[in-house]
């Protein structure tokens, strides 16, 4: 496997050096607007808890990307394993130990494939994965709750396991870091971009039983932000791929864009349902885990698959790293 | 259907604070350090201290709570280490919060490996009470409980008081009465770790408070019918 050394790539300096200069600047600006009294007492303290958990968790999401690929396969299962203790908490799922420890063999599995760039496995995991999952309860005989728990288990097992694996997959590819850094990034920023916009113009609501804080000004700046920035940075990595096309660098950014509000609004409808405002309480400003990661979920293997179309991961590298003969 | 989406009780409190709530429920990690602590316990109590249990068949399927003589820290061990399966993964030992939660790691352990739930004792609220009474009937829990309060200085069995009656008085659940034998000899509360020790429990047929109202008498008549059938499992 060929290894690239941290900062080869042009766009992986200019987002970290980018995402260390927008921290300093915000400081800069909450500073000042503490100093002089401007906002409410309660917009400036959710300014620097933001902010603060920010400066933990964006170190924390690029070191591991900077480090190589086993960082970053060994972080993306942390994180798939903590977004699902959240969720099952959230949801009642904990209440059947079997299915939740079924799913954390599944997240294992998908990123123990990604480790192994054994993509017959990692795709054959999903239906694999599932069809254990429907089983594994039967030999209980217990059929009440049977379809609720084997479907919670499914959806959990689809987001924190099939579907963020897609991001340790992509390391097989020796060109991943500025590719993963452009996805983590540049949904951080939908989020704080869609904060922004609806803050400043704010207007009718999005979905307003669904996230009453959500603004179509908001989604759309944020869109709008993102696909434009995506699409930018795209055009850098993918210079020279029949993806560096304009329509379909702005496809990819749109998708992006779609991927990470539709993941905002698919934990918030998770959430409404059960009547909970936070899925945790490990961040502070955002709540736990999954409240913060949220737009990573549906972005991850929708980001995937658009590229694998085009140009593909890690095809000119050995394949079954550790099971292979 | 059975299943309803429904958060666990602890949802939403931090760390800190979860360890140390009586609405704490336990996960799949709990659970499996659980499993991995009782396995060492089971092995540390055959092989240090030869434990011979009597009267197994008496154990009831969950919700019930075991009650005991309280002469050392090995009871609530020994009391944990016995049940199995079902009954094992829902027990609760119900401890001194001032000796066991003092101190994040310490609450830590008590949490994780022994799924103990503290007590404070002579400030235990009537909300505390509400809440385990609850969780017993609802979630079907064990809860393994002490009596007397505290661990005796003698070795010689103190008087039961009133608590667990406010616990069980009235309903259906089946409270076990257990003797165990040895325990203070082996680690007094006079001595920092223990020593080699054979060590007896005898578990006793289940005593029912169902038909005891749950007021200030019906608890301490509670109190008293466990008393007795402890007595009688030790001899006395």
């Amino acid at each position: 496997m060929i290894r690239q050394a941290a900062f080869d790539h042009p766009v992986t300096v200019a987002i970290v050096g980018a995402t260390a200069g927008v921290l300093a600047f915000a400081g800069l600006v909450i500073g000042v607007m503490t100093l002089l009294g401007r906002g409410t007492p309660d917009l400036r303290r959710e300014l620097w808890l933001r902010t603060g958990s920010w400066c933990l968790l964006l170190p924390l999401m690029m070191g591991p990307v900077l480090l190589g690929r086993e960082w970053v396969i060994g972080a993306v299962t942390l994180l798939g394993i903590a977004c699902l203790r959240e969720f099952d908490r959230a949801t009642g799922l904990f209440r059947e130990p079997l299915v939740t420890a079924i799913v954390v063999i599944g997240i294992l599995a998908a990123n123990f494939a990604a480790l192994d760039h054994w993509y017959g496995f990692f795709v054959a995991l999903w239906p694999l994965t599932v069809g254990v999952i429907t089983i594994g309860t039967i030999p209980l005989d217990r059929p009440a709750g049977y379809v609720q728990r084997t479907a919670l288990g499914i959806l959990a097992y689809m987001l924190f396991g099939a579907g963020l694996a897609h991001l340790s997959f992509m390391t097989n590819e020796p060109g991943y870091r500025p590719i993963l850094l452009m996805l983590l990034t540049t949904v951080a920023l939908s989020d704080v971009a869609a904060f922004t916009f609806g803050k400043l113009i704010g207007g009718p609501k999005l979905c307003p039983a669904t996230s009453p804080n959500k603004s179509i000004s908001g989604a759309l700046g944020a869109l709008t932000v993102t696909t434009i920035l995506v699409a930018t940075l795209a055009s850098f990595i993918f210079r020279g791929t029949p993806m560096a096309q304009p329509h379909w660098l702005i496809l990819f950014g749109l998708m992006v864009g779609i991927g990470a509000q539709a993941g905002d609004l698919m934990l918030s409808s998770i959430k409404r349902d059960i009547g909970i405002k936070d899925m945790g309480t490990i961040l502070p400003g955002h709540g736990g885990v999954l409240d913060r990661f949220n737009s990573l979920l549906l972005v991850a293997p929708a980001a995937f698959h658009f590229i694998q179309f085009f140009v593909g991961f890690g095809l000119a590298q050995p394949a079954r790293l550790i099971t292979g003969p | 259907m059975e299943f309803d989406l429904r958060p666990a009780r602890d949802h939403g409190l931090e760390g800190a604070d979860r360890l140390k709530s009586l609405s704490r429920e336990r996960g799949l990690g709990s659970l499996i350090l659980g499993r991995a602590w009782r396995t060492m316990l089971r092995g540390y109590m055959r092989g240090f201290h030869r434990l011979e249990v009597t009267g197994r068949e008496h154990l009831p399927p969950p919700p019930f709570v075991i009650v005991a003589n309280h002469s050392s820290h090995l009871d609530a061990l020994t009391l944990s280490a016995v049940l199995r399966g079902e009954a094992a993964r829902r027990a609760h030992s119900l401890a001194a919060g001032d000796t066991f939660f003092t101190s994040t790691l310490g609450s830590a352990f008590a949490a994780y490996a022994v799924n103990a739930l503290p007590i404070w004792r002579k400030r235990t609220r009537p909300s505390e009470i509400a809440t385990l009474r609850e969780r017993l009937l609802q979630d079907r829990l064990v809860y393994i409980l002490f009596p007397e309060g505290t661990r005796c200085r003698d070795g010689v069995m103190a008087g039961f008081q009133p608590g667990i009656g406010a616990l069980v008085a009235g309903t259906e659940v089946p409270i076990v009465p257990c003797y165990l034998d040895g325990a203070f000899a082996a680690w007094p509360p006079t001595r920092k770790y223990p020593r080699p020790g054979k060590l007896r429990l005898t578990i006793g047929a289940p005593v029912h408070a169902q038909d005891l109202p749950s007021t200030r008498a019906g608890w301490e008549e509670t109190a008293q019918r466990c008393e007795t059938a402890v007595r009688a499992l030790s001899g006395q």
